[in-house]
């Protein structure tokens, strides 16, 4: 079995290294022994639907608003159905949302989240360190937005707010809802957090997938240790 | 000279002079800073009776304004900031020597500050891109600051600008007066930050480093086109623009053959522990690329740092490409060394990660060695 990644729009989605969560999504399955093909999809393509991890990164407002048009065609509705698992980091975690604020202007979002966002009373920049119930460990990671992300009904959080903001000021981080991800820990978070690598990676894989790699070990729990 | 200024500035000279001799620092922005302090229209007051030069950019200010400085010495005294001093307190500073040109380095963020308060003659931007997003948050955002700039700043200044770039390019749009130059598409075909029309938000596309949006930002057309080249030769030639124009004679002759920009590459060569080191400056994803493209040897010393100046977010470095290096001997050090070590551990390219710059030499016996290094790792071995 070969996992078939889509990096989305990277050119428009890319602003905070982001990227990355698919390179180290393929080095720890190829640690694995699990196959990986990463598909870059441009504003311009035409997004596929087969495709079983979808990672979208953080942008700046205009490109953000650009994004999100383009996938309101459905695509990325139509492999959450089918069960993909999604990983959306900052503005693309936003997009996820009934509706956010970009360039000043409230925007409709893809309404795959039952949440909404809206301009925070400040900017959110800094280290952030979250705990992640579900994988029962501390994340961390580095925020720079500013938007305010409340979660309506039926969402779980991604983490609890140890140091910096998160979602603002209501102690949360992120959302989560079966196999959609979202979170606003740059870093990339993957790269950070080892561990949310292979729970992304066992989901698709519909099987656990545990990596050793003494170095990305290291450097989470160096990470964990001077983030506080 | 009014008498409060220059009882400011004899303040300000002897706490700076009394500071060095403390050895306290070397004395570079504390002048500057007193001098505010005293008089806080200083600058605005000293800047009347010269021409005024600033230059500004994400990448290459430095050696831009170095190289400028060197060109405009020939036709007339010039005062200029120290190596990297480019606030508001550094300009105070410059200025308080007389001089009949000022070319001074100045931040992206204080630039419009600098150019209400001193009504520059000429005002160089080089380019924008990614850089310290603690700070900056967002490239557009830089952007919009310096396009409200031009529009507010004195009809006779001048902006010399390379419109390869959008982000530039969208600033000047709102000048009474510039000079647009093109080197025939940006570096790489595209600019790395530029998939957004910073003008009007549309989608732009690239075409072999040439766009043209639908609202009529473009680079199709220039006052002045040039070939492609490295950013030290595109700096250059935008430098000697703005020569030619402060009266500097022969400034643009032959300015396609010459080869005097080499000089402006930001490395140096140092000797550590018997190896040769050849030091780059490398401080965003623009400016690796710049340099990775430059490492010719097979030894290679990587280092990376995160305090406020190098950005405190390291996420970055996942945008540059490593590719180039494999098969190379790396050695990665820094303060933040784990965060590239394990950058490039996942891109495939064996490393050794080590705590000190010293140990990292170690690995090279005798010979020679490359040295990428972040913003403070640089001037830190440059000064050793």
């Amino acid at each position: 079995m070969t996992l078939k990644i889509v990096r989305i729009h990277n050119e428009l989605l890319g602003t905070y290294g982001d990227q990355g969560n698919a390179e180290v999504l393929a080095y720890r399955a190829g640690l694995a022994g699990i196959g990986t093909h990463v598909v870059d999809i441009s504003y311009r393509d035409v997004i596929p639907h087969d495709g079983d991890i979808y990672l979208l990164g953080g942008a700046e407002d205009a490109a953000q608003i650009l994004s999100c048009a383009a996938l309101s065609s459905g695509a990325l509705h139509g492999a959450v159905e089918k069960g993909a698992v999604v990983l959306a980091i900052c503005a693309g975690f936003q997009i996820l949302g009934k509706n956010f604020f970009a360039n000043g202007v409230e925007q409709r979002g893809l309404g795959l989240l039952n949440m909404t966002t809206v301009p925070g009373d400040k900017r959110y920049v800094g280290d952030i360190k979250v705990h992640s119930d579900l994988l029962g460990i501390d994340l961390t990671g580095f925020e720079n937005h500013g938007g305010k992300t409340i979660l309506g009904s039926g969402l779980d959080n991604f983490g609890r707010v140890i140091v910096g903001n998160g979602n603002g000021d209501s102690g949360v981080d992120g959302a989560v809802l079966g196999n959609i991800f979202g979170t606003y820990l740059h870093g990339p978070v993957l790269a950070r957090n080892p561990e949310f690598a292979d729970l992304l990676l066992s989901r698709a894989h519909g099987a656990p997938v545990k990596v050793d790699d003494a170095l990305a070990d290291q450097y989470a729990q160096l990470r964990r240790k001077v983030v506080k | 000279m009014n008498l409060r200024l220059k009882a400011a500035i004899a303040v300000a000279k002897s706490a700076g002079s009394l500071s060095k001799s403390l050895g306290r620092g070397s004395g570079e922005t504390l002048p500057g800073r007193i001098l505010l302090a005293l008089c806080p229209d200083a600058i605005s007051l000293l800047s009347a009776s010269r021409v005024i030069i600033l230059v500004s950019g994400t990448n290459g200010k430095t050696s831009t304004t170095k190289e400028l400085v060197s060109q405009i010495r020939t036709v007339g005294t010039v005062v200029t900031s120290g190596s990297g001093s480019n606030l508001t307190r550094g300009v105070a500073g410059a200025l308080m020597q007389d001089s009949v040109f000022a070319v001074l380095e100045v931040d992206e963020l204080h630039l419009p500050e600098v150019v209400a308060e001193t009504n520059p003659a000429i005002v160089l931007l080089l380019n924008l891109s990614r850089d310290q997003l603690h700070r900056m948050h967002e490239v557009k955002r830089v952007a919009a600051r310096w396009h409200e700039m031009c529009k507010a700043a004195d009809p006779s200044t001048l902006f010399v600008a390379d419109i390869d770039d959008p982000f530039v390019n969208f600033a000047i749009t709102g000048a009474a007066s510039a000079i647009r130059i093109s080197f025939g598409g940006a570096t790489g075909g595209r600019h790395p930050d530029g998939a957004v029309c910073p003008a009007c938000g549309r989608y732009l596309d690239w075409i072999n480093g040439k766009y043209a949006c639908e609202c009529g930002l473009s680079n199709a057309y220039a006052d002045h086109l040039y070939d492609q080249g490295s950013a030290g030769y595109r700096n250059f030639v935008m430098a000697s623009h703005v020569a030619d124009i402060a009266g500097v004679h022969n400034a643009l002759s032959n300015i396609a053959l010459r080869s005097d920009y080499r000089a402006m590459e930001r490395a140096t060569e140092k000797v550590f522990a018997g190896v040769k080191a050849r030091l780059r400056l490398t401080k965003n994803p623009a400016s690796w690329d710049e340099a990775l493209t430059g490492v010719t040897g097979d030894n290679v010393i990587l280092i990376l740092n995160a305090r406020e100046v190098d950005g405190i977010d390291t996420s970055w470095i996942w945008d540059v490409s490593f590719e180039s290096l494999r098969g190379k001997k790396v050695v990665v050090t820094g303060e933040r060394g784990i965060d590239l070590a394990y950058r490039i551990h996942v891109a495939g390219i064996e490393n050794i990660l080590v705590a000190t710059f010293d140990q990292a030499i170690g690995h090279f016996g005798i010979g020679s060695v490359e040295v990428l290094a972040a913003y403070t790792a640089f001037f830190e071995l440059a000064g050793r």
